[in-house]
């Protein structure tokens, strides 16, 4: 790295560097250092941590609940990552044709959810999906579907893709956003070349538009599946896990083990392993979704 | 062909009807929240999309008052004004330095920063919490505002750093050689030079902070240091019956941040999307 001409010994340096730095590492860095550290110990919340060694994961890897937690967060990636991806390219496939102002306001519309606090959609979301009063059921039984009015956040087996749906009706909007900008970076001679070679339109967009959409896409499967492993303002204000943990998720799992059971240990072991997900994910998003060959960045 | 392009306009038109669709399918729980929160408990038995006799926007008064959303709404205002502001200088000083500046250890700072980046704050609120008990921070302000702060720094500086590396050098070389002082060239030149970038970021933190949930609900549990969201899910503990006034709450909560989207929208697509291809 070449120096700059701003550049100056370091005791000058310093104090560009120290504020942020110090703040950070005190309320940042630090904690995430003592959660590792924690999550090789035994501790109430009270007396001494006692050290556990890799006790707390092994025991994680046995833990009927913890592994419930792993599963429902898998049936989530479909709703927080597959589902809003497909919506998404598909959508702005259409947008990106029609005109430039229907263009911003679909744009504008779409992308409102992702930036309202997830915490307070879920509450909203609560009263939407409410079996007496809530305005889905009405509906339903307003249009003579009064059979499919159910008890979506009350049955054991619906609560799951329904807190889902929430998610994809959060993400979709945000993935057409990115897909669209994706589309109009693309020069649009390429697809006037394909059309006067007669390509076909889904040949066109699986052969040309996907592959030069790949950094796009990389982008949302980050971020998505990311999110999903994070999840836990949405899933608390509507469920709280349950009912009967059928929307326990590895957050909302740490949550419970610290802050109601007092197993600060235990739950630091499980909030580590949600982390090193996510740079697993990171890893691999990174490392195996990459643009081949020419075309793309 | 007649019958191709008429086959053609019917597909357009549905691909059309699909996109609003799915624009309805966005919109209609804001418009019902809206709705319903001016309607009185009677409106609620007539439907859901009965509209009420008159407005009754004293759901907004009881929520206001009653609902304690006055008391929350100020918290927030409390919060969010020093998060942001300090943020953005710290964004400035460490960005500045990472941009232009030579320090040791620069490289595995930067991916110390970027781990705080990646990490979600559930993976250390449990060490936070008994490092705010023990500093005697548990319901106060300062819970809220100094992990925030911390929080934000990475994301401030590597975004901060960035746009100043953009800056055109000769502007910064004559200023250095005119014998400014760097806090003054940071001041005068760069400030100034970095607005758009600034106030980018200024909306972007305004928006995590206005929206955080975890900090607040682990950090405070006394009513009155509560900011909307949080105050919103105790609210609704109370008043699950009153569900107009449930709602009006909820559009308070919601309303600043959708004014502030709908003045800056572009500003925030454009910096988002920007953001996430880097």
């Amino acid at each position: 790295m070449k120096s700059s001409v701003l550049d100056a010994p370091l005791r000058k340096n310093l104090p560009f560097v120290l504020p942020g730095l110090i703040i950070y590492v005190a309320f940042v860095l630090g904690p995430i250092i003592a959660a590792v550290v924690l999550s090789f110990t035994k501790w109430d919340g009270l007396g001494r941590p006692e050290l556990a060694g890799f006790g707390n994961y092994l025991q994680l890897f046995g833990d009927e609940f913890f592994l419930k937690s792993l599963r429902n967060n898998a049936v989530l990636i479909v709703f927080y990552c597959l589902l809003p991806l497909l919506i998404g390219v598909a959508l702005a496939a259409i947008v990106s044709r029609v005109r430039k102002s229907e263009q911003l306001a679909l744009r504008t519309l779409l992308f409102m959810p992702y930036i309202m606090p997830s915490a307070v959609l879920g509450i909203i979301w609560q009263w939407l999906y409410n079996p007496a009063f809530g305005p889905i059921n009405q509906i339903l039984r307003g249009v003579g579907l009064g059979a499919l009015a159910m008890p979506w956040l009350g049955d054991f087996d619906l609560v799951l893709p329904a807190v889902g749906l929430v998610a994809t009706w959060y993400y979709f909007g945000f993935c057409m956003v990115i897909f669209l900008t994706g589309l109009q970076r693309i020069d649009p001679s390429i697809f006037e070349a394909a059309r006067i070679d007669g390509a076909k339109p889904w040949y066109t967009f699986g052969r040309i538009t996907l592959p030069l959409l790949l950094p796009e896409i990389r982008i949302v499967l980050l971020l998505t599946i990311i999110a999903s492993i994070k999840s836990f303002d949405l899933i608390f204000t509507m469920t709280r896990g349950g009912p009967a943990n059928a929307t326990l998720v590895p957050n909302i799992y740490m949550y419970e083990l610290g802050f109601q059971l007092n197993r600060y240990g235990y739950a630091a072991s499980v909030a580590i392993v949600g982390a090193i997900l996510i740079f697993a994910v990171n890893y691999a998003v990174h490392r195996f979704v990459r643009p081949a060959g020419t075309g793309a960045r | 062909m007649a019958s191709t392009s008429s086959t053609t306009a019917v597909k357009a038109l549905s691909f059309r009807i699909v996109m609003w669709l799915f624009a309805l399918m966005t919109i209609i729980p804001f418009g019902l929240l809206l709705l319903t929160s001016v309607k009185s408990k009677q409106d609620l038995f007539r439907g859901a999309f009965a509209l009420p006799d008159y407005p009754h926007f004293e759901n907004y008064v009881s929520a206001w008052v009653d609902g304690h959303f006055g008391i929350y709404f100020w918290n927030s205002i409390i919060v969010v004004v020093p998060v942001v502001a300090i943020s953005i200088v710290l964004g400035l000083l460490t960005g500045f330095a990472f941009a232009f500046l030579s320090f040791p250890g620069k490289k595995l700072i930067f991916v110390l920063l970027t781990i705080g980046m990646m990490v979600p704050t559930e993976a250390f609120i449990i060490p936070l919490y008994y490092e705010m008990r023990y500093l005697g921070l548990i319901n106060s302000y300062a819970a809220m505002i100094l992990p925030q702060i911390a929080m934000s720094v990475p994301f401030a500086t590597l975004f901060m750093a960035s746009a100043m590396q953009q800056l055109p050098k000769d502007i910064l070389e004559a200023a250095m050689l005119d014998g400014a002082p760097r806090g003054m060239i940071l001041r005068k030149v760069i400030v100034p030079l970095m607005k758009p970038s600034i106030s980018s970021l200024g909306l972007f933190l305004f928006i995590w902070t206005w929206n955080e949930f975890l900090i607040p609900l682990i950090l405070v549990n006394d009513d009155v240091y509560r900011t909307m969201p949080l105050g919103m899910l105790f609210f609704q503990g109370r008043y699950t019956v009153n569900t107009p006034v449930l709602t009006a709450g909820a559009v308070l909560v919601i309303a600043p941040i959708i004014i502030v989207y709908l003045i800056f929208q572009r500003k925030f697509i454009e910096g988002l999307t920007a953001g996430a291809s880097k």
